[in-house]
């Protein structure tokens, strides 16, 4: 009787109340469901928590290598986790900041300049380092991996891979075009005129296959004798006679094969890893990419023919040029397990054990710290199956590669060297123009930070 | 009365505790922060007006920003506007089916924005996406929208069109509240569908209008994500929007007191020009009654 003389209001809150009542439940029920963090295997150990960017293949990869140091020792539990490269370097400056830091992370952006000039690094030769350490990794370390590493005398990253950038070639295309790998060009005016001929168009005019497209700035610098630091006056360079003289080749060269073909040609492209790499689908025939391609056409294109050769010098230039960067292990200001983060690093990286560190650079298809993990039995195997390796080892060695300038305003500084390449691309300036308004630009911004107090 | 009060600031606390920690602190921070060095870690170190001085005398890039989102905004906002209006005009039609439409149109304003922005990324590519792809059917060769600085700002006030389903909703309300007795007036007057849209839907709408202005500006002036997303300033600074400049500072450059300075200049903008909006709005807005 009650319930028929129920008012209409009445009835209305009741079921709004079930409704917000169902839905509190199911949402609990939710949160509930949901898995929570794994357990930890060592719980008796000290955590040692390590934040890295890898995904998709390589994360399994840099997981088994926290397995086996886990595994190798009883004092220290390594818990990794997975950031987002997108937001990782926010993500850490808030906790650095929040005082809850992770104890180790896993970096490739250009940071260390930046962090380690306004404190968010500890120096490890000075803090973590035994003296026999630093001796060892100043007397072993590739030259690379120190100008990576080390920011005004002080190591703030040890590489565990270093990056390579060299040529790929498609046998199948240089077949095609009746072209032989043993007459590999000896300069890159050479191989420009190996790209015009393995190049394609539709009948439109549209390119459909790249021969070989020399377009990044950075790369090419240090082979025409310019490059954007003098490593050792350490001190940045930019409108110098070797920068211009890439600037101009390269945009000469865009100019010959036109920038709006070549601009659309490159909007359709896929530059993700795996199966979609352009050299895979055969968009290019001579590509300029990094090392770790060569395991990943092992797994998606065990059947592909394919060589691999430095970028050859331009004629006068330097061989065995390009620009590096790496996978690299820093320890920000205020981890919890230092000393931990510490033992890892040296782990991984091979700077005590470097035949283990080799069996670690084979599964991810890295470079390594130092020629003795190069060296050893099991790294050496694995570079006798793939001698397509061997190149960036090669040129790894070589004093004309270089990392991003080491100066606390890196990211500024390549942001507008691309604007300035930006520049030249569209016509607006030609490239002494550019470079000179790239100069200016840098002076204007180390002026203001000076008048803000900066040291440099 | 006082038990009352009690239990309502006792219902928002949640919100009120939420709003003084994460909202009004950091803003009255920020001030203090823009007359400072900050690193985000280390104490903030006093350089007095520096900051401000080296933005308005020795930055080129923040004038640049200023320009594209200044630029953005008065194209936009307008585009916005009218795009909206005209919209929630058609769709207050009396067809069949109506509100299916209206739920179409709304549908891609609650898209998340970086969804969008991914998608357009592919929309607008200059090979293989869907715009140059049906201009390529009229026998148009499409430019390269996102790669190309005279396009590329274009490109993402077009895109803006994307999400105007938003507003369109506020308008369809605002129609409805429109009497029909004016109507009916009117067309007992004479007046055309023309002369009843002019004389009549438009100020009726102008006090809707007004609101969405406000807020499209506000909103111009905060664009970022799409920007972040789909060409990080270029091609040569063509859509280095304001915010996108002032995270370069804060997170890349790690300039957090100069970016500080650079969120107050834009908060004065903003509020300049939302004043110089209401300095207006008595000369074009009618609150009907």
């Amino acid at each position: 009787m009650a319930a028929e003389t129920e008012s209409r209001p009445g009835r209305r809150r009741r079921l709004v109340a079930i409704t917000v009542a169902a839905l509190v439940l199911a949402g609990l029920i939710v949160v509930l469901a949901m898995p929570g963090p794994a357990p930890r295997r060592y719980p008796e150990r000290q955590p040692v928590r390590f934040w890295h960017m890898w995904t998709a293949e390589w994360k399994g990869v840099v997981e088994r290598i926290v397995q086996e140091f886990n595994e190798s020792q009883d004092v220290y539990e390594v818990i990794p986790l997975s950031i987002p490269a997108q937001s990782a370097d926010t993500k850490f400056l808030l906790a650095v900041a929040g005082g809850d830091p992770p104890d180790v992370m896993g970096q490739w952006n250009n940071i260390i300049p930046t962090w380690a000039e306004n404190g968010l690094l500890v120096p490890l030769n000075r803090e973590l380092m035994t003296p026999a350490e630093w001796d060892t990794f100043q007397r072993r370390a590739y030259p690379i991996c120190k100008e990576i590493g080390v920011y005004k005398g002080d190591l703030y990253g040890v590489a565990t891979g270093t990056n390579i950038w060299a040529c790929y070639l498609r046998l199948d295309h240089l077949r095609e075009a009746g072209l032989r790998l043993e007459d590999f060009p000896d300069t890159l005016e050479g191989l420009l005129e190996w790209g015009r001929q393995l190049q394609r168009s539709d009948s439109s005019g549209h390119l459909v296959r790249a021969g070989f497209l020399p377009d990044w700035y950075l790369m090419y610098c240090n082979g025409f004798g310019g490059g954007f630091y003098d490593w050792e006056a350490n001190r940045v360079t930019i409108d110098t006679p070797g920068n211009l003289r890439a600037l101009e080749f390269i945009d000469a060269n865009n100019t010959a094969l036109g920038k709006d073909r070549l601009q659309r040609f490159r909007a359709g492209l896929n530059w993700g890893s795996g199966i979609e790499w352009p050299f895979i689908t055969g968009a290019f025939s001579i590509t300029v990419d990094g090392q770790w391609r060569v395991e990943q056409l092992r797994n998606y294109a065990p059947t592909l023919e394919y060589a691999t050769r430095p970028i050859p010098p331009p004629a006068g230039g330097k061989p065995h040029f390009g620009w590096a960067n790496g996978n690299f292990m820093i320890v920000p200001r205020g981890a919890r397990q230092p000393r931990g983060a510490w033992e890892f690093i040296k782990f991984w990286s091979g700077l005590t054990h470097p035949e283990r560190a080799a069996t670690y650079a084979t599964w991810g298809g890295w470079l390594p710290l130092t020629p003795d993990v190069a060296n050893a039995p099991v790294y050496r195997e694995y570079v006798a199956k793939y001698p397509q390796f061997q190149t960036f080892l090669a040129v790894m060695d070589s004093p004309n590669v270089h990392p991003t300038p080491p100066v606390p305003y890196q990211n500024f500084l390549m942001a507008r060297i691309g604007r300035a390449e930006e520049k030249v691309w569209f016509g607006r300036r030609t490239p002494a123009q550019s470079l000179a308004e790239l100069a200016a630009e840098v002076d204007r911004e180390l002026t203001r930070r000076k008048e803000l107090g900066y040291a440099d | 009365m006082r038990r009352q009060e009690l239990t309502g600031y006792l219902f928002i606390s949640p919100w009120l505790v939420g709003f003084l920690v994460f909202t009004l602190v950091p803003f009255v921070a920020s001030i203090g922060l823009s007359f400072s060095r900050y690193d985000i870690v280390s104490s903030p170190l006093w350089v007095g007006l520096a900051n401000y001085r080296e933005l308005l005398t020795n930055d080129p890039l923040f004038w640049r920003s200023l320009r594209v989102t200044l630029t953005y905004a008065a194209v936009a906002v307008p585009v916005g506007l009218a795009a909206g209006i005209s919209l929630a005009l058609l769709l207050s039609l009396d067809v069949r089916g109506m509100s299916v439409y209206r739920t179409i149109f709304y549908l891609p304003s609650i898209v998340p924005v970086v969804a969008t922005s991914v998608v357009f990324v592919w929309i607008l590519n200059p090979n293989i996406g869907l715009v140059n792809g049906l201009l390529g059917l009229l026998g148009v060769e499409g430019p390269n929208w996102l790669g190309d600085p005279r396009f590329a700002l274009p490109s993402l006030v077009l895109m803006g069109l994307w999400a105007v389903g938003g507003s369109m909703i506020i308008y369809l309300a605002g129609l409805k509240d429109i009497p029909v007795q004016l109507y009916e007036a009117a067309v007992i007057d004479g007046a055309g569908t023309w002369q009843r849209t002019w004389h009549i839907t438009l100020p009726m709408l102008s006090p809707v209008i007004f609101f969405n202005l406000v807020m499209g500006v506000i909103g111009a002036f905060q664009y970022f994500a799409q920007a972040y997303i789909m060409t990080q300033g270029g091609p040569e600074d063509s859509t280095r929007f304001y915010a996108l400049y002032l995270f370069s500072r804060a997170w890349q450059y790690l300039d957090m007191g100069y970016a500080s300075a650079m969120a107050w200049i834009l908060f004065l903008v903003i509020m300049a020009l939302t004043a110089l909006i209401y300095s207006t709005h008595r000369r074009w807005v009618h609150y009907g009654g």
